[in-house]
């Protein structure tokens, strides 16, 4: 192996325009944050793996860099953010005002195969709502996300809207075996309702239920599918989860951002953290999520604290692909010449055009 | 105008003869042409031709909207896309084969190594390790049924449809892992920012194999 022109599949270098692009990108997404008075918080690129499987679990814990210090401890390299934040807050933050608005911007590593723009090193950014009122913290959270895709020029983008408890609250009484609960997940998920029915008739459902699960691959549209939703469970759970999502969707739709909305109750894919709502957003042209996010109140307390959270974050060269960015303003530029006699006089010239702003070059 | 990826080999006319039925006809000569991305007669869908491993690429990137793949291609790419329906056409087997007087496949030996000639090298790891049998995958692209006639492995994991390969070849199934047919499958954001004109050509598609099921 070269190791000068070989490279580790999943890394990259970016250089010059597209470098300069992803700073810019960059710029624009944090000065929004900075603009809802989100604070910055850098956490270190690496953590004990137990503050990785605490936060996201085991799942994503699969495709972590891991290594073992000097006393023997295992060390991951991060693989996002968020159970750092919590980490953070939980241990240090105890005493600070609330709710806790935080954002972050940086390097994440997983090994996974590059995929959509991704490679096995890409770039988070996104931000962490803490300890707030549920429903003015979710759409707080969904309306900076909203500007954040209109000042990157993005217009078409599309918001899908579910809700963890809706699936929880109608599967919460019929007591599946987890195993079982998993395939169902997967087949509503993959929207295969032929391998769906021919598993529930399997279960011995009665038909009333046979059919709200048999329902819920096309629970996803316009605001019409609360209505739908409402029809097919009356617990408890279900009912706050419609109740929650109708006043969001109410109020961002009052707002103007009705066309951005999808309601997507066929959501049940249940990233093991996410309790509350939950979203994934899409824009033309970019066949995978270009971010999403969503409430976990339970993370925090695997952290001994018992705030319920609610964040998002956006892959950065997701959005660096799809950014309409008008071009940035060009400082004029004075090119200078050099000649070897008499430097000083020459780079006394180029401060002063430096000093008034002006972009230089030396020839 | 939807795309949808349709797989080159056996599944490729069944695929045309469905979407024909529900009224996006191509040109016969333009079917027959090499050209690999051709629009129906009404400009609503664009085809285009994919060898079968490739289509859950072209869509899970969302190059194709849509896509009609064997579930044997899924299961061995476990793609990340909706797989709404069951197209119900190009049956097939996925079956564990091998000489005909041979023990040299019984799994439950579970010891001596096996030898496993495939395509499939995922859905044979998966399936073996399973079952905790050791194998040694060696993956081929094609003419499977050669590798057990010349000893270069004990058995083999590949796609049956009547089993006249098998026999000629003095083959016999061993067990079946599982029954394959043709699969539409969605890419996910598709489905999301293109929902209404997805969702149209699913019930079509979907009344026309309950019409196909009466009938």
């Amino acid at each position: 192996m070269d190791a000068l022109t070989q490279i580790p599949l999943g890394t990259q270098v970016l250089l010059g325009e597209k470098a300069r692009l992803k700073r810019r990108v960059e710029t624009v997404v944090t000065g929004v944050f900075e603009g809802w008075s989100y604070d910055e918080i850098i956490p270190p690129m690496f953590d004990y793996m137990d503050v990785f499987e605490r936060g996201v679990g085991a799942e994503l814990g699969k495709k972590v860099y891991r290594f073992l210090d000097r006393e023997g401890n295992i060390l991951a390299l991060r693989p996002e953010f968020t159970s750092l934040v919590a980490k953070t807050v939980a241990c240090r933050m105890g005493g600070s005002p609330k709710p806790i608005r935080l954002y972050y911007s940086g390097e994440v590593l997983r090994y996974e195969p590059p995929r959509g723009g991704q490679q096995r090193e890409f770039s988070q950014i996104g931000l962490e709502h803490i300890a707030g009122s549920r429903l003015e913290a979710d759409v707080e959270v969904l309306v900076i996300a909203i500007e954040v895709l209109t000042r990157l020029g993005l217009k078409d983008f599309q918001i899908n809207l579910g809700h963890m408890e809706y699936f929880a609250g109608i599967v919460e009484r019929l007591g599946f075996e987890p195993a079982v609960l998993q395939r169902l997940r997967e087949l509503i998920d993959i929207k295969d309702k032929i391998s769906l029915r021919a598993e529930l008739r399997r279960l011995n459902l009665n038909d009333r239920r046979r059919d709200t699960m048999l329902a819920l691959p096309d629970l996803t549209g316009g605001r019409t599918v609360l209505r739908s939703a409402r029809d097919l469970a009356s617990n408890e759970r279900s009912v706050a989860a419609l109740d929650h999502l109708e006043k969001i969707t109410r109020t961002l739709s009052a707002l103007g951002f009705a066309r951005h909305l999808t309601l997507d109750l066929s959501e049940v894919r249940g990233l093991e953290y996410y309790t509350g709502m939950v979203f994934r957003i899409f824009v033309p042209g970019l066949g995978f999520e270009i971010g999403g996010g969503g409430r976990y109140d339970a993370l925090f307390s695997n952290f001994g604290a018992g705030w319920h959270a609610v964040g998002f974050s956006f892959s950065l060269e997701r959005l660096m692909q799809s950014a309409r960015l008008k071009p940035g303003s060009q400082h004029s530029l004075r090119s200078f010449k050099l000649k070897p006699h008499n430097l000083r006089r020459q780079f006394a010239e180029i401060l002063k055009e430096r000093r008034s702003g002006r972009r230089v070059k030396l020839g | 105008m939807l795309t949808v990826a349709i797989s080159k080999g056996r599944l490729f006319d069944p695929s045309l003869e469905m979407f024909s039925k529900l009224g996006y006809r191509v040109h016969s000569r333009e079917a027959e042409s090499r050209k690999l991305v051709i629009a129906d007669r009404r400009g609503k869908l664009r085809f285009i031709y994919v060898k079968p491993a490739d289509v859950p690429v072209y869509v899970e990137y969302g190059v194709a909207d849509l896509g009609v793949v064997g579930l044997d291609v899924l299961l061995e790419a476990s793609p990340d896309v909706h797989q709404p329906l069951d197209l119900k056409f190009g049956r097939c087997r996925i079956v564990v084969a091998a000489m005909k007087g041979s023990n040299r496949s019984n799994e439950q030996d579970g010891v001596s190594t096996l030898r496993v000639a495939t395509k499939y090298p995922h859905l044979t790891a998966e399936y073996f390790t399973r079952r905790g049998v050791p194998v040694e995958i060696i993956v081929l692209s094609g003419s499977i049924e050669l590798a057990p006639v010349l000893g270069l492995a004990d058995c083999i994991v590949d796609l049956v449809q009547t089993g006249l390969t098998l026999r000629q070849n003095g083959l016999r199934v061993v067990h079946v892992i599982g029954e394959s047919t043709a699969r539409l499958i969605v890419n996910r954001a598709s489905y999301q920012l293109r929902r209404e004109r997805i969702s149209e050509l699913l019930e079509q598609i979907e009344s026309l194999l309950a019409r196909e099921k009466t009938a």
